[in-house]
């Protein structure tokens, strides 16, 4: 079967029957790497976009807002008493019970910038581009362990086999490079919970999955030449493959010989862009201070570094994974190892891609799949003390950048920080707004299987988060 | 089986000719009408139902007529499909659904023509059709007429290389070699192409090649899935499905036996293992989930896969509401979920002769062990019978004499409960991460002093128990958070309890597990013991780890004597963040002022406090075994003892008992907290009933798939496999055929696309000589880069690439790990198991170049080739031939060999020679579009 000429048949099917979908670049399958007759296949959007580009910095194991963002001095008052079972309802927790005491927040918090955001003692440098950033305190999800929540934020679906976000923006746009591809994803961290199935292309095409980029060997798998090979001879046995498939091509007729041929040209060129792309000694010596980077040693910073400079080669969707903010123990000891690794190098790319003209048309989310609680989890038998579990009632997520409004808080918590009584925001409505940002009307970025057109925010009724729109 | 198979998907006619409802209309409806004026009543607007014509020519809620058959333009429909007015239009604006002007003008015709309705083609049970043209295959006497019709004729019969070609690697999944395709070739019989076929479908290899396609709707792999992901045994299913296809099983019974062969009169072990077909759903053993959510997931997984394997039924919408398209109620969703959800899910150890021969020579070792003990007392006899007197003396004190009590009630929250002869209480069923068990005795006994709860394992438990814990925690375990006893309602005092397993590992820390020092930090606190379960504190508490042979005990004091005449209820309490309840346990009561927890066996606690005579053999035995001068004597005897022979585990499922049946709920938008009304098992209403002599339960449902008014099953099975001459055609895709047919939907050309992951990698292995022929076993680890499961993994996996002949065995035993899957595979779209998949991608990326060009597997196939190739022929052009011929199986033509020797002279200019000069060559060849293509 021809992928390419099935998504080209339905294409002309529908505008022939002018169903109104524009022309998504499901034009070419391929096109998720650029490898295409013309180079630069974008598609079309539905609107004019406002991103190009998302890097999404994806906070595994769930950052505690209540030690970050949300600020709840009630808590302190509070602190070693439960809360009543009126706000607590029915929820369902991982390792505490519901009648656990509440947990008073373990750092001091301040206003910044003109916008005067509130944010705690451990994001100094967050604090220092806060006037570029929308901070919303009211996200919430249905998930209350990580890898069905993971999962959930990046498609949609608690359980694997959806599309991600990635590959569906991937998808709808195509590629702005040929020399890379199109949807990254790195992890910088301990594991990722939800594993292979947040960045794949579920039933989409599977070209539009995310390519891993690997902290050790090689970047992406197989991009280097086998030891022993030399350069010219890796030259000489492309050409021989290419030569032969033309040969091929002209007898069978078969498109997909024609894609093959180009994807050889692809996989030569990804051969030295891949390097280059991850080769940080021409970056200068302020750059690499300004994001905390040791450019031999693998690290969030060095992920932000690197994303910048993904975005300025056509990189469309950047998936940064940082795990490790799961503190079921000493969230105190957590938030401020974490914050150690993220917010000088999260603060970094918003300056970096500001001064280099980029923000403007680079989409930045940063959080993560869940909140915490504000009850404390301890445990005898576990050794755990000071900790809080899974909270998927409420939790805080910011952007910046293309589309975004910075110096805004949108959203607030009740006075324990248990549940939202302002502007909730659920996840499909930050994968509307994100898509939005990049041009694409949500409800119309569709693909259809077993008789159902399927989307990346589901059936449930949602909206775009206007308010933080530029 | 029928192994008459081939590969031909057939899709449906497109659109052309006369109105056709099933063909035309249909679709359009089922697209833009049925979701507000179709079958689910919630959804339902304005009255209206479109998929019944009764009710689409009655009035709506406007009072129009909706239809009016043969008259267009009175049709409401029509005037609302064509109107321009944004409140009037049909579909409405809000909906984003815009219907096509093609698609009116159908409903235009349709309704011109008198809007007749048919029943969906599906759900019609298929007819013998009659063929239109004689004389041909029946395959092609339907294609060719077609193709007369479309102007088109078939292609001619493609060349003898392309065809033994073609049919070996459609048949095994593995290319010819050179002299394997030369037998065809050269064979100038008649039957020479039958022959060829008849000797493939009874290779071994077929199995092997088939399997990977049933494996893939499956969704087989070999761990959990989700976030730990770890792994789990069942491959002996994947061979089952091998062997069953070689023993060419007829498809009836290959399926029910994968349904529920556990149910079969008389099942054989092969029956049982057939049933892991659905117990290769995920299990998420991630920290503090709901056991029973995931559970619901699994049962939901089952009855949309079983709806997609046999009955081409999208069956998952109606997991959340009544389909809109298809006739298939919310309520049939979970229906079917109740035919399918009775059952437990053990682990099953395979008996074999091998095995039982084990178990015996084992049982023979341990009495001959046993036997030995005594003589070899340090000191002899006169030594041994002092020293045991001595122990008699001293034990005597410490037991007391303890008598079982047995529950009037039993009440618990979730696990079904069992009192069993020997006075033990027996747990099954579904636990949650809060379990709590109700006990209630009454017996004639006055001032008891303390209390005893036994553990014990028992086989039927996970991991032999004695704890019920089936996922996450320590399998076979128990958490004990809390424990009361009462009189009429009032806290019967504890002072103290104690056990006897104080010295035992914690292992429950999650963040241990894979860290030492955090394991040892871990148990350097350990508060777990049965003191915990008297001090309010649920997080603490006694703990007993599973596994065989397991054997301890809690003794608790009561602080005032109990009068059991009056009755006496036991609260236990088990929560944890894993389900961690009881499963095996009994409970005593002595009057002794001395009662402890002794470690000794009740038995032998018994017999010492009794000062029972007729027990001395057993005294002395237990004697010699715990006696510390026969610590070393006594190892091999209690090792042998803990060690059992139990077979290869695998997964199964197994039917309830009828005393402890599932209940089965709707669940409203197929939201696990939302459960309604029960449902009583049973097939969607709009197929054919189950019998009505037959329980309704598995068995009755997989047998029902097979029955000759189900119209679905057949047609389903057999569009997956068809054969004809249609297959031989050539594959060339010319002009003519590529501008009227791209996807080759009329079949005028044989089938021509990129091959699965495993066949490539499977053909890159049989061209180099170095392919495996070991069948089944355990999953293996071919090499891959090292990051692919060390990051971003949870625990970073080591992935410890197999040596020697599992370094090359076929990819269907490739160890398939569901969140860090074999990256070769994954690169060539085979699937990661999380999901049932009925037709697989064919992508084409620049990562399959890489892959084929650069990873370690296929350099070393290329090297392989080379040595082979070096050995066997002599001349550039004999050699360039060998290696084109184990890659492509046909002869390379002049200019191919032309343009394969200007690469030999540049990399001689470059100064390879020798080995790696046609290693070159060969990785060259394993790239070409033809050695990874199905011509």
């Amino acid at each position: 079967m021809n992928t390419s000429n099935i998504t080209r048949r339905h294409f002309f099917q529908d505008c022939a029957v002018g169903t109104g979908k524009i022309a998504l670049a499901s034009l070419l399958a391929e096109s998720a790497y650029g490898v295409t007759q013309s180079p630069n296949v974008t598609a079309p959007t539905h609107f004019p976009p406002k991103a190009k580009a998302v890097i999404h910095m994806f906070m595994a194991g769930a950052p505690s807002q209540l030690e970050l963002f949300d600020n709840k001095p009630m808590l302190t008052k509070y602190e070693g008493k439960p809360l009543p079972p009126s706000i607590i309802g029915g929820q369902r927790y991982a390792f505490i019970r519901p009648d656990a005491a509440v947990l008073g927040p373990r750092f001091k918090f301040a206003k910044h910038g003109q916008c005067g955001a509130e944010l705690s003692e451990m994001l100094p440098h967050l604090a220092s581009v806060v006037d570029d950033i929308a901070i919303v305190k009211s996200c919430r999800t249905t998930q209350f362990n990580h890898a069905p929540a993971q999962i959930y934020m990046n498609t949609g679906f608690s359980q694997p086999g959806r599309p991600s976000m990635g590959s569906w923006i991937t998808y709808g746009l195509g590629a702005e490079t040929r020399d890379l591809p199109s949807f990254v994803v790195m992890s910088t961290g301990s594991g990722i919970s939800g594993g292979a199935a947040c960045w794949s292309s579920g039933f989409l095409p599977s070209v539009y999955s995310g390519t891993r980029f690997r902290n050790t060997g090689d970047p992406i798998l197989n991009v280097s030449t086998p030891q022993g090979i030399e350069a010219g001879t890796q030259r000489d046995t492309i050409e021989l493959i290419n030569a032969m498939n033309q040969r091929r091509l002209k007898l069978d007729g078969d498109s997909e010989t024609g894609t093959r041929i180009a994807n050889y040209e692809m996989a030569y060129r990804l051969q030295s862009s891949a390097p280059e792309l991850m080769d940080l000694t021409k970056e200068d010596e302020a750059t690499l201070k300004m994001y905390g980077c040791d450019p031999k040693v693998p690290s969030c910073a060095r992920a932000c570094l690197l994303a910048r400079r993904m975005v300025e080669r056509g990189v469309r969707f950047f998936n940064i994974y940082n795990e490790g903010w799961d503190a079921h123990s000493d969230v105190a000891g957590n938030v401020k190892k974490n914050c150690g690794i993220t917010d000088q190098a999260s603060a970094a790319l918003i300056k970096d891609l500001k001064q280099r003209g980029l923000l403007d048309s680079t989409l930045v989310v940063w959080g993560g799949e869940f909140g915490r609680t504000p009850m404390v989890e301890a445990s005898v038998s576990l050794g755990r003390s000071l900790g809080r579990d899974h909270h998927p009632q409420a939790f805080t997520m910011w952007m910046a950048g293309g589309g975004i409004k910075g110096g805004v808080t949108l959203g607030a918590t009740d006075e324990m920080g248990f549940n939202i009584i302002e502007d909730e925001t659920h996840v499909a409505d930050l994968q509307a707004t994100i898509l939005h940002c990049l041009g694409i009307d949500h409800e119309r970025l569709t693909f259809s299987k077993a008789g159902l057109d399927f989307k990346l925010t589901g059936v449930e009724p949602c909206h775009v988060i206007k308010q933080i729109l530029a | 089986m029928t192994r008459h198979a081939l590969l031909f998907c057939l899709a449906l006619p497109a659109a052309g000719f006369a109105v056709d409802f099933n063909r035309d209309v249909r679709p359009v409806l089922a697209q833009h009408c049925f979701k507000c004026h179709g079958m689910d009543e919630q959804g339902r607007k304005g009255k209206l139902r479109l998929d019944l014509r009764d009710s689409a020519i009655g009035k709506g809620k406007s009072g129009e007529l909706a239809l009016v058959p043969g008259k267009p333009d009175a049709s409401e429909v029509i005037k609302r499909v064509f109107s321009t007015d944004e409140d009037d239009v049909m579909p409405p604006p809000h909906t984003k659904s815009v219907l096509p002007e093609s698609a009116k003008n159908i409903l235009k015709l349709w309704i011109a023509e008198g809007a007749p309705y048919e029943a969906h083609w599906a759900y019609v049970p298929p007819k013998q059709a009659a063929l239109p043209i004689a004389g041909v295959h029946p395959i092609d006497s339907f294609i060719q007429d077609r193709l007369t019709k479309e102007g088109l004729k078939p292609s001619a019969e493609a060349d003898r290389f392309t065809l033994v070609r073609r049919v070996y690697l459609d048949l095994t999944g593995l290319p010819p070699t050179p002299k394997e395709a030369d037998a065809f070739v050269n064979d100038k019989a008649p039957d020479a192409y039958d022959k060829l076929v008849d000797h493939l479908l009874a290779s071994k290899q077929y199995g092997e090649r088939w399997a990977r396609r049933w494996l893939d709707l499956a969704r087989y792999a070999d761990t959990n899935g989700f976030e730990k992901d770890r792994p789990r045994q069942i491959w002996p299913y994947r061979d089952w499905v091998v062997k069953a296809l070689n023993a060419d099983m007829p498809f009836d019974q290959f399926s029910i036996k994968q349904l529920a062969g556990d149910m079969l009169p008389n099942a054989t072990p092969d029956d049982l293992i057939a049933t892991g077909f659905h117990r290769n759903t995920m299990l998420n053993e991630e920290g503090g989930i709901d056991p029973n959510e995931y559970r619901f997931y699994a049962m939901v997984d089952r009855v949309s896969v079983t709806g997609t394997a046999w009955m081409g039924l999208t069956m998952n919408c109606c997991q959340c509401h009544t389909h809109k398209y298809d006739p298939i109620l919310h309520t049939d969703f979970y229906r079917t979920l109740a035919l399918l959800n009775n059952a437990s899910e053990p682990t099953y150890f395979i008996p074999t002769p091998e095995v039982s021969a084990q178990q015996k020579a084992q049982a023979a070792k341990i009495a001959k062990l046993e036997a030995e003990l005594p003589a070899k007392f340090p000191g002899g006899k006169a030594a041994m019978e002092s020293r045991f007197a001595g122990w008699i003396e001293g034990e005597s004190h410490r037991a007391s004499k303890w008598e079982v009590i047995r529950p009037t009630k039993m009440t618990t929250t979730m696990p079904h409960l069992e009192q069993q002869a020997d006075g033990f209480i027996l747990g099954s069923g579904d636990i949650s991460k809060s379990d709590v068990y109700d006990l209630s005795f009454k017996a004639p006994i006055k001032g008891v002093r303390a209390l005893r709860i036994e553990v014990t394992s028992h086989s039927s438990l996970p991991n032999d128990g004695p704890g019920l814990t089936n996922y996450e925690g320590p399998l076979g375990g128990f958490f004990m958070s809390e424990f009361q006893a009462l009189q009429n309602g009032q806290r019967a005092k504890i002072a103290r309890a104690e056990d006897t397993n104080d010295d035992e590992d914690d292992r429950i820390n999650d963040a241990a597990a894979s860290n030492p020092k955090a394991k040892a930090k871990a148990a350097a606190k350990k508060k777990n013991n049965a003191g915990a379960t008297l001090d309010g504190e649920m997080s603490s508490g006694w703990q007993v780890l599973g596994g065989y042979g397991v054997q301890h005990a809690a003794v608790f004091h009561f602080e005032q004597p109990v009068d059991l005449t009056n009755g006496l209820d036991l609260k236990m309490l088990f929560e944890k963040h894993f389900a961690c309840p009881l499963g095996h346990f009994r409970v005593s009561v002595t009057t002794s002022d001395h009662a402890e927890a002794t470690g000794l066996p009740a038995e032998v606690e018994d017999a010492l406090a009794t000062g029972d005579k007729s027990k001395q053999e057993m005294l002395l035995r237990s004697f010699l075994e715990t006696a510390p001068e026969m610590e070393q004597a006594a190892k091999p005897l209690l090792i042998a003892r803990k060690t059992p022979p139990r077979g290869q585990a695998t997964l199964v499922m197994e039917e309830r008992p009828a005393n402890n049946p599932r209940v089965t709920h709707r669940y409203y938008r197929g939201e696990y907290l939302q459960p309604k009304e029960e449902v009583t098992p049973g097939v969607p209403a709009f197929l054919p009933a189950l019998p009505k002599d037959a329980p309704a339960n598995r068995l009755t449902f997989a047998k029902w798939l097979f029955a000759p008014e189900n119209p679905l099953t057949a047609r389903v099975t057999v569009n997956r496999q068809w054969t004809s001459a249609t297959y031989k055609q050539s594959s060339r895709i010319t002009p003519e055929l590529a501008q009227k047919d791209p996807e080759n939907i009329l079949l005028a050309r044989g089938a021509r696309f990129r091959l699965d992951a495993e066949v490539i990698r499977d053909s890159a292995l049989k061209a180099a000589g170095v392919l495996s022929p070991k069948m089944g076993g355990p999953g293996v680890y071919p090499p891959q880069p090292a990051s692919v499961t060390s990051e971003g993994t949870y625990g970073k996996v080591e992935w410890k690439t197999s040596e020697g002949e599992d370094h090359y065995r076929r990819s269907l035993y490739t160890f398939t790990k569901r969140t860090a899957p074999f990256a070769m595979a994954t690169t060539f779209d085979a699937p990661t198991g999380e999901s049932c998949l009925a037709k697989r991608e064919v992508s084409n990326s620049p990562l399959q170049a890489l892959t084929l060009l650069n990873d370690q597997m296929f350099m070393e196939a290329a090297q392989a080739m080379a040595k082979q190739v070096i050995a066997e022929s002599k001349t550039d052009d004999e050699r360039l031939q060998n290696i084109f011929r184990r890659v492509a199986t046909r002869p390379a033509a002049p200019d191919e060999l032309a343009l394969l020797k200007v690469f030999l002279q540049k990399q001689r200019e470059r100064k390879v020679e020798g080995e790696a000069l046609w290693a070159d060559v060969s990785r060259a060849a394993l790239n070409l579009d033809e050695a990874i293509t199905h011509p």
